[in-house]
């Protein structure tokens, strides 16, 4: 087991990842620009080094300094947490140069999954059911009429360097389609630095229905369910519940073992999400994260698996924590990603959280690294804090959800708060019937 | 009865002053100190461990060189130099060191002058040795930073005046 981890990262993922150290008994050391010196986990870590500016080119990005900072403080493992340096490949390689540990999936995996055009060649060699789309890129010279004809409109272009959401274009009709590749390529040049794009079928009304995977890195893998996570805007998570409100169990265990058994094949190492368009009762995989998600609180609540921990004790060379008929999805959990952004227009909102009660008792969690007095910096993302609720039915779950976020409480900065307030009380949330436009269709009135 | 006068050569260490010396041994052992120095009528003790400067020391560790009292006392006063006109805060994270190589000359000293670009100190990370130029001309008033103590970015590391 490994004696110290460094925590490359910053916010309340790297509280969350805190917390799995010291309930394992491992050292811990934070990392932090100079804009977050008052984190609460770099209060509650063992060590921390401050490694740069307040931009995160500069710190979170910033190898050399994560690697200076390993050197200083004989840290001899790395969390990379979510986004910033967690799904890259050279990074997991470079740690492994230097004999330190990268807590995550192998470099290969990583590197296969990023290229979303060889992670879905992937995924239909292993049997994943895929979108309807072109073979591999199409090229400016390529018949993307023909391609998309054959798809069938409406059809979408997507980056191949993209994910998360982005570099994405709809073509409605024929004529939509041009213009769509080249606002497609030109945006993924610039955001991504590859200008790679490839088509797929657009789906009216789709769900967005993810299944969480455990690797052992030698053949055995389990599958911890799904979770729904539709309710998105501008393609990014807002509330996530498990189970899915559309699956049944016989539908949930298909395309688990699918899944499982994918993993299995590659010989997956550590947690990791297969993402998936639900229409009709079909499932089409989207693309593969290689590291752990904001939204993993609502798997753990409902299997009692602590994800990050597994990680932790999987990278060490341990054993799953259970075998798949272990596996029990126990009642129902929802999870509000609480902003600080207008409710209404979105605006980010940084400052001074000048009042700050979460709320508590049975059921409750929340995953935050705020507190009273903090003063959340604008260099990095608007996540206040992750309000999670679980309960024995989905009823249950939400009436203790309109509970507890009526009851708590984020003052001196504008939070999305009264957004989950209204939504909690919508019909169509209350019966689970949404698909992944619905909310920017609310929003829009 | 009548005190003994001061003499180096006959100085004895009495009965309360190994008391004194172990009750002190034990405080370094009980907290993180690592040095404790009391002076009283005719007396001054001074009390060490020896550390070595290696991996396992927090990055932002400033030794404590008079009791207990003294370490906030200590963390305050870096606080402070770091906004200090003249202070000199590193640009990177690794470990310090005064010379170009081991058993070399140092660099600076206190009260030396020094000019623009002309290099203070050596921060190592990873194998490579980088050297740390003086922002602007002046005199050395202090080092803040042991040799072969690790650093953070931004750490003062010395004040040019």
């Amino acid at each position: 087991m490994f004696d110290k981890i460094l925590i490359a990262n910053r916010g309340e993922i790297a509280l969350r990842v805190l917390r799995a150290c010291k309930e394992l008994g491992i050292a811990t050391v934070a990392v932090h620009s100079t804009a977050d010196a008052d984190a609460m986990h770099v209060r509650l870590a063992d060590e921390s080094v401050c490694i740069g500016p307040p931009p995160s080119k500069d710190s979170y990005l910033n190898v050399p300094a994560l690697l200076a900072a390993c050197e200083i403080t004989g840290a001899d493992a790395v969390h990379p947490g979510y986004g910033f340096l967690s799904e890259n490949a050279r990074f997991a390689e470079i740690l492994a140069d230097h004999n330190l540990q990268f807590i995550g999936p192998k470099a290969e995996h990583i590197r296969l999954m990023g290229d979303k055009i060889e992670a879905k060649k992937t995924a239909r060699k292993l049997g994943i059911p895929v979108v309807p789309g072109s073979d591999g890129a199409v090229a400016p010279d390529d018949n993307a009429m023909a391609i998309a004809k054959k798809i069938g409109f409406p059809v979408l272009v997507k980056a191949a360097a993209g994910g998360g959401g982005r570099g994405m274009k709809v073509a409605q009709t024929p004529e939509d389609l041009a213009l769509a590749l080249s606002t497609a390529a030109n945006e993924a040049k610039s955001a991504f630095g590859d200008a790679s794009v490839y088509l797929e079928k657009y789906l009216q009304k789709p769900r967005h229905i993810e299944i969480q995977v455990l690797g052992d890195g030698r053949g055995g893998a389990i599958h911890l369910g799904e979770r729904d996570c539709s309710l998105q805007r501008r393609h990014q998570k807002v509330w996530e519940e498990g189970p899915s409100p559309a699956l049944d169990a016989a539908a949930r265990n298909k395309i688990g073992l699918t899944v499982a058994k994918a993993m299995q094949q590659m010989k997956y190492l550590g947690v990791g999400t297969v993402e998936f368009l639900y229409e009709d009762g079909e499932f089409y995989f989207i693309e593969m994260n290689t590291r752990i998600q904001v939204e993993h609180p609502v798997t753990e609540m409902i299997t009692d698996i602590d994800l990050v921990l597994e990680q932790i004790r999987i990278a060490a060379g341990g054993d799953l924590p259970v075998t798949q008929d272990e596996v029990v999805i126990n009642g129902h959990s929802i999870e509000c990603r609480v902003n600080a952004e207008n409710p209404v227009t979105f605006r980010p909102s940084p400052g001074k959280i000048q009042q700050y009660h979460p709320p508590g008792g049975l059921g409750v969690r929340i995953d935050s690294a705020v507190y009273q007095g903090y003063v959340i910096p604008p260099y990095y993302d608007s996540l206040v804090g992750k309000l999670i609720v679980h309960g024995k039915t989905r009823a249950e779950c939400l009436m203790r959800l309109r509970r507890a976020l009526d009851e708590m409480v984020v003052d001196g900065i504008e939070t999305t708060l009264p957004l989950f307030r209204a939504l909690v009380r919508e019909p169509a949330i209350i019966d689970g019937d949404y698909h992944i436009h619905w909310l920017e269709q609310y929003l829009a009135g | 009865m009548a005190r003994q006068p001061e003499d180096k050569a006959d100085a004895k260490i009495s009965k309360d002053d190994s008391t004194l010396i172990r009750e002190l041994a034990l405080l370094l052992d009980e907290t993180s100190l690592t040095e404790i120095e009391i002076e009283r009528a005719g007396l001054r003790v001074r009390v060490a461990r020896n550390v070595s400067i290696a991996a396992s020391i927090p990055a932002n560790f400033a030794p404590a060189p008079i009791g207990a009292s003294a370490q906030p006392a200590a963390a305050s006063a870096s606080a402070d130099l770091s906004k200090h006109p003249g202070v000199v805060p590193s640009p990177m994270v690794g470990t310090a060191y005064w010379a170009p190589e081991p058993g070399a000359k140092p660099f600076i000293e206190v009260g030396a002058k020094v000019s623009v670009g002309q290099t203070l100190l050596i921060i190592e990370a990873m194998k490579t040795m980088n050297q740390i130029p003086s922002p602007h001309a002046g005199t050395v008033t202090q080092i803040l930073v042991e040799d072969g103590q690790p650093v953070e970015f931004g750490e003062p590391l010395v004040i040019i005046e």
